[in-house]
């Protein structure tokens, strides 16, 4: 059984040798190189003056703007329910007459190289005449303001309302209030994004290398943008240097590219830079709580009243209001709570628009509450994870909805133990251990946050398993890989039911021409909903060998057993057939188990192969966290670092304990980036002042603690036959609330946290307001 | 990102170089270790239509005692000054605060000439010159002249290197029985400052100080020195007391940088804790220095 | 269009370029070698390090034509195709300490350059000679151990001689 296995990763070698492929390392022959032409105005009405100089440059193949796309086409669609038509809002691939963002797409240049193409941008003579920007939420929120969109500054808002949250306020004993805000920060993967797109007009066949995370979604969206057949169209993914939700959706460039492609009929690369990314990729986050909870005398909580504002940039793009929607629906987390209300407003502003980050809206949500619910026990008076113990959502209670919905699902915690969970983390943690001793200024404090974080959601999954003449496999699934892991996970799930090892599967994903439909990998589904697809698959193609080899030998299926790659007779190992024996068996037009006369269609005899499509439970799988923190603080500087880490989670079923570590530790350091150091600027009129490495700060190696991963197998997921939960987004989902926690501990009562993200000048003055 | 197009010439002597300099007038610039200019070109805020690259000029590249002076050629790897028993002898401020400029693979380009002539406010080793008082020796087709380096910073990005001129040496005076000591808040390590601070103390055998400097870095358009703190201590007994009252002489308006990373008023509150810190580190130093 | 001409992974290779054109796109352009990543193209992250002369420098922050004489290593060539992997391939192989692999060229050659100096190198050292290079997969943990699982390999090899 290689399920659980801490195999050695097989894509390892590739990346480990410089061998990779990743979008930028591939070439096609004849290939122009395209530049987006992108807004530096906030907010501004534009009229394109002239091209020529830039066209009569050396090397410039092609400029185009709005002006010369198709007729007719239409914006890009959002692909997720939303609480609000969010038509008026959405983004067209090239702005035409006004842009609303820095970074907004106006035009494309093609040249026979980056930088000829680049020298052609600046070369564009366009008019510019300011319009006043609507820099945030706040102004959006202004009925004086400046209208972004016809329809308004406001794509959506919502309540839910929630027992009677009125009644237990007003005679709660403990009541704290306080606004919590989340900064704007981004997935930023180390590879930017990028497309290579070749069509070959003879035969009307458009390939597109570099989509990842849902290929098969967007290839549908371009065929239908660009009135082709989706027959016609291949979408591939080569290997790709991370997503974290953003790297993969569709925007602007995914039609531009392939489009541009068709009109040229040469192929066209685009690689994104990072200057670019930083204006055009998806950002995130940006969220405003004001939060009012309450407690009973007995330490119960009793209530949480919630107003949620997001600014989710300019324009509405395929994630909708997915971000805040999570966030306002999760937002009473693992606690047994009846009272529950939440005005959530999902606002428009002069800024990049928005989609998901790894934990959408629950590593904002999480902050929020988390904090919130260390002042209420702090004014009860009560340990903080006493607090938690007596409020968790027992086993007993699960499933447990919370009666909220997002994406039009209900949010349901499917199963688990909470309280075992913490009480493993807070001893492994040593929650009641004394924290190292202060030294002068540096004073040190320890943090809590207790979490639930979905996954495993989206409609289905397919995989496609095949096994040859010598028994390799080949497994085909509709998933995609951003580093995950994939390639190995996956082939441990078929090694694990056709007993070959994952040396000789072959995991092919991300193709559009190697499966017919996938999901993709998003909301920490991989594991859950391709796993179970391949796993399906390797069952069905399990039972057709074992059908197959009973037919040959005669004897009863029952009393096979497959064993190493080989089905044998119980009770005579030496009667039996390796499955590529069998793959041979069942070769198309092999007279061998089916004799001529041909029957027309050849049902069972389509090779040792099997496809299968599995369906989600509605409300997904839900993984039950504790994050731990210890920091040291320096009261005269505000620095801070984190000293120790500490994640426990029950995951149901482990596939490979070494990638959910790694991704548990991995999100962990992304998660200190969100809270320490991570912002997407902008200044009062809406420009993004952020544009580099050096002022969008990622953690580096020196700011990572030592981080303990405790992975818990205990609570199997009722959703899928293996019992997984997906963990991709536990490590980041409580990393703000947990060091949040913990430097307020440092700092004592009176310190105020509740601003992301935690700079050394905000923990110096949280103690004083107003010098900041 | 990529630059917008430029001649390059890779000459072999100073003279070369400055007479390139002067043919092309001030579209042409020198590209020393390449770890400040490069991203400008990549990010086309610099445009240059000649680069002259330094890296093939021997004669710029050295660490020696000439003098009573430590002389260190422009060209001279920040890496190779962090390495230099000299330099740990001499001055070993210089040491100190190159720990906190950049990452293994910036030091090993990035140069104390570029470094100093590209003069960025929140950089660090302007302060540990202005603190060591440096000399800066600058060529031009009419010769040498040498700066001090209370002259040498004189705005955001400027110096008082002059067009036609280039920056060939620094040289810095040894006095290997002061202490030195340098404090920095950057957001990550081997970042720009949010704030720095370096001191450097002589004490006589009694205890008293000679001889102070007190340098802080990121707060305005050039390092400052602090004649206040300095002040404080000089002629008078170096103690815990004497340095925080001479830490918190600093005058406020000293201090007006106000930035995306960080707010006048942090940056006034923490430079006197810095400078403290300094000043201690430069105080027990200068004990392990004396005789 | 300037003639270069340098030693790449030991063997002599020269093109043409524009003085504009990054060192590093004339490794992945030029050369084919499109081991040598770029993240930033602006000299922070570190995916394009490669070896220049021995020393882990930025290929991103110089130009094709400096390059001229030099011998520079990148991924490519350390471990030769047919051959195993390095021991501290292997140990980021038996760590986990790569995910999506974009970074991991530029970890492996600041290591290598890490280790080739300082063979027991021990954490702090470790850390400096990465902490220019941004993962935004691993949290880094791993990759330290990996580096601290090859120094302790040295260190015993070391004691052992002794
Ligand atoms: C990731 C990263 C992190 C960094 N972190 C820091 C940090 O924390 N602190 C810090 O101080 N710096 C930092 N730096 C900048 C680094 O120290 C640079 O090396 C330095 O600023 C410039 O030196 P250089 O030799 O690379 O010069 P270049 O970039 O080649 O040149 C810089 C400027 O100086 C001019 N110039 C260079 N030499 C001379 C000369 N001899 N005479 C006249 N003019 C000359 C050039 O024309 C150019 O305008 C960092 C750089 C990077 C890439
Ligand atoms: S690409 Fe060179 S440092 Fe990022
Ligand atoms: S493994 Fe993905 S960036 Fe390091």
């Amino acid at each position: 059984m290689t399920i659980g296995a801490r195999a050695l990763r097989l894509e390892d070698e590739r990346f480990l040798r410089g061998e990779g492929r990743y979008v930028a390392d591939l070439k096609l022959p004849f290939a122009y190189e395209a530049v987006i032409v992108r807004s530096a105005h906030p907010h501004a009405r534009m009229t394109f003056v002239s091209l020529e100089a830039a066209k009569s440059l050396d090397g410039v193949i092609d400029i185009v703007t709005a002006a010369d796309l198709p007729a007719g086409l239409t914006a890009i669609p959002c692909r997720i329910p939303c609480h609000g038509d969010m038509a008026p809002f959405l983004q067209h691939v090239l702005a035409r007459d006004v842009v609303r963002y820095v970074g907004d797409p106006i035009a494309v240049v093609i040249a026979t190289s980056r930088a000829i193409a680049e020298d052609a941008a600046e070369l564009i003579d366009i008019t510019w005449e300011p319009l006043p920007p609507v820099p945030d939420s706040v102004a959006a929120l202004n009925p004086d303001s400046q209208k972004l969109h016809p329809a308004g500054n406001i794509a959506s808002q919502w309540t839910f309302d929630i027992g009677n949250v009125d009644a237990e306020i007003a005679t709660a004993a403990a009541v704290v209030r306080d606004t919590f805000s989340i900064q704007r920060h981004s997935a930023m993967p180390l590879e930017t994004r990028g497309l290579l797109a070749h069509y070959d007009r003879a035969r009307h066949s458009l390939e597109v290398f570099g989509p990842t995370k849902v290929p098969h979604t967007n290839r549908a969206l371009l065929a239908t943008m660009l009135k082709m057949p989706e027959g016609s169209i291949r979408f591939i993914e080569p290997d790709v240097g991370g997503s974290f939700g953003a790297r993969g959706e569709f925007y602007p460039e995914d039609f531009l590219i392939p489009w541009v492609a068709l009109r040229i009929g040469k192929p066209i690369r685009w690689i994104e830079d990072r200057y670019e990314h930083f204006s055009a990729i998806n950002h995130s986050r940006e969220m405003r709580f004001e939060v009012v909870a309450a407690a009973n005398a007995a330490g119960m909580i009793t209530a949480f009243d919630v107003r949620l504002v997001s600014d989710l940039g300019a324009y509405i793009r395929t994630h909708g209001d997915v971000v805040p929607s999570h966030a306002s629906a999760s937002f009473p987390g693992p606690y047994r709570i009846r009272n529950y209300r939440v005005h959530a407003i999902a606002a428009l502003s002069n800024k990049t628009p928005s989609g998901t980050l790894r934990a959408p809206g629950m590593f904002e949500a999480n902050f929020a509450r988390e904090r919130a619910v260390d002042l209420l026990a702090d004014k009860l008076n009560i340990d903080r994870a006493e607090f938690r113990r007596r409020n968790l959502i027992p086993p007993a209670d699960l499933p447990w909805a919370v009666g909220t919905e997002s994406v039009k699902r209900p949010t349901i915690f499917d199963s688990g133990d909470f309280p075992a969970v913490l009480e493993r983390a807070l001893s492994e943690f040593g929650w009641d251990k004394p924290l190292p001793k202060s030294e002068g200024p540096i004073k040190r404090g320890r943090g809590l946050a207790v979490l639930v974080e979905p996954s495993g959601l989206g409609p289905f999954e397919g995989a496609r398993i095949e096994v040859d003449q010598h028994g390799n496999v080949q497994v085909f699934s509709g998933c995609s890989s951003q580093g995950q892991g994939h390639e190995t996970s996956l082939a441990q799930v078929a090694s694990a039911v056709l007993t070959i090892p994952i040396e000789r599967i072959t995991v092919r994903h991300g193709d559009t021409g190697l499966i017919p439909f996938g999901g993709g990998s998003y909301a920490s589904r991989t594991a859950v909903m391709s796993g179970h697809a391949v796993y399906a698959a390797a069952l069905t193609v399990k039972e057709k060998a074992i059908r197959t080899v009973a037919q040959k030998l005669e004897v009863a299926e029952h009393d096979l057993q497959l064993i190493d790659g080989r089905i044998e007779l119980l009770g005579a190992k030496e009667m039996g057939m390796t499955l590529g024996s069998v793959a041979r068996l069942l070769l198309p037009g092999n007279p061998e188990l089916m004799p001529p006369p041909p029957v027309a269609n050849i049902v069972d005899n389509d090779g040792l192969t099997s496809t299968s499509y599995i369906r989600a439970v509605p409300g997904g799988t839900s993984v039950f966290a504790v994050h731990l923190a210890d920091v040291a603080v320096d009261e005269e500087t505000g620095k801070i670092r984190v000293e120790r880490y500490l994640v426990a989670c029950d995951v149901g079923t482990a596939i490979n304990p070494m990638i959910v570590e790694g991704q548990i530790v991995g999100g962990v350091v992304m998660g200190l980036g969100g809270t320490l150091l991570e912002e997407l600027a902008y200044d009062q009129q809406g420009v993004l002042l952020t544009g580099t490495f050096a002022d969008y700060l990622l953690p580096s190696v020196h700011d990572a603690p030592p981080i303990t991963a405790i992975v818990i197998e205990k609570e199997k997921s009722p959703t899928n036959p293996l019992g997984i939960k997906g963990v991709g987004e536990v490590g980041p989902s409580g990393v703000a609330a947990a060091v949040g926690n913990a430097v307020a501990h440092a700092l004592g009562a009176g310190a105020r946290l509740s601003t992301l993200p935690l700079t050394p000048e905000r923990i110096l003055f949280a103690r004083t307001p107003g010098a900041a | 990102m990529k630059p917008a197009p430029f001649d390059y010439v890779a000459p072999k002597t100073i003279e070369d170089a400055i007479a390139h300099l002067n043919r092309h007038g001030s579209d042409a610039r020198f590209l020393a270790g390449g770890q400040s200019l490069m991203p400008m070109l990549a990010l086309r805020l610099a445009r240059p239509t000649l680069v002259i690259d330094l890296n093939r000029i021997e004669t710029l590249s050295h660490i020696r005692m000439q003098g009573g002076e430590l002389c260190i050629g422009a060209m001279t790897r920040q890496g190779a000054v962090l390495d230099s028993n000299l330099v740990a002898q001499h001055a070993p401020l210089l040491q100190r605060v190159l720990r906190e400029v950049g990452h293994p693979p910036t030091r090993a380009r990035g140069t104390i000439g570029g470094s100093l002539a590209h003069a960025d406010p929140a950089a660090e080793l302007p302060v540990a010159a202005l603190a060591l008082q440096a000399r800066f020796v600058i060529r031009s087709s009419a010769g040498e002249r040498i700066v001090a380096a209370d002259d040498f910073f004189q705005g955001m990005f400027e110096t008082a290197i002059q067009p036609g001129e280039l920056l060939t040496e620094i040289r810095i005076p040894s006095a290997a029985t002061a202490g030195s000591g340098f404090e920095e808040i950057a957001l990550r390590k081997g970042d720009f400052a949010i704030v720095s601070a370096a001191a450097w103390l002589a004490i006589a055998k009694d205890g008293t100080c000679t001889s102070a400097r007190v340098v802080l870095g990121s707060v305005g358009p050039t390092p400052v020195r602090c004649p206040a703190t300095e002040a404080h201590l000089i002629g008078k007994p170096v103690n815990a007391v004497a340095i925080s009252a001479a830490a918190e002489a600093i005058p406020e308006t000293l201090i007006e940088s106000d930035s995306l990373n960080a707010s006048r008023a942090y940056r006034r509150r923490i430079a006197p804790v810095l400078t403290r810190r300094a000043l201690t580190a430069a105080l027990k130093d200068a004990g392990k220095a004396a005789p | 269009m300037t003639r270069t001409t340098l030693t790449i992974n030991g063997r002599r290779a020269q093109f043409d370029t524009e003085p504009r054109q990054s060192l590093a796109d004339a490794i992945r352009n030029e050369l084919g070698l499109t081991g040598t990543h770029l993240g930033c193209e602006h000299g922070v992250c570190g995916a394009c390090t490669i070896l220049l002369d021995g020393e882990a420098v930025r290929s991103c922050l110089m130009l094709a034509v400096q390059a001229e004489g030099a011998s520079i290593t990148t991924i490519e060539g350390v471990s030769l195709p047919h051959a195993g992997l390095t021991e501290l391939q292997t140990a980021f192989r038996a760590r986990h300490a790569l995910q999506c692999g974009f970074c991991t060229p530029g970890m492996v050659l600041a290591l290598h350059a890490l280790f080739t100096n300082n063979p027991v190198a021990d954490e702090d050292a470790i850390r400096e000679a990465i902490s220019g290079n941004l993962c935004r997969c691993t949290g880094y943990q791993p990759i330290v151990e990996a580096a601290l699982d090859v120094s302790r390999a040295n260190q015993d090899r070391l004691s052992q001689k002794t």
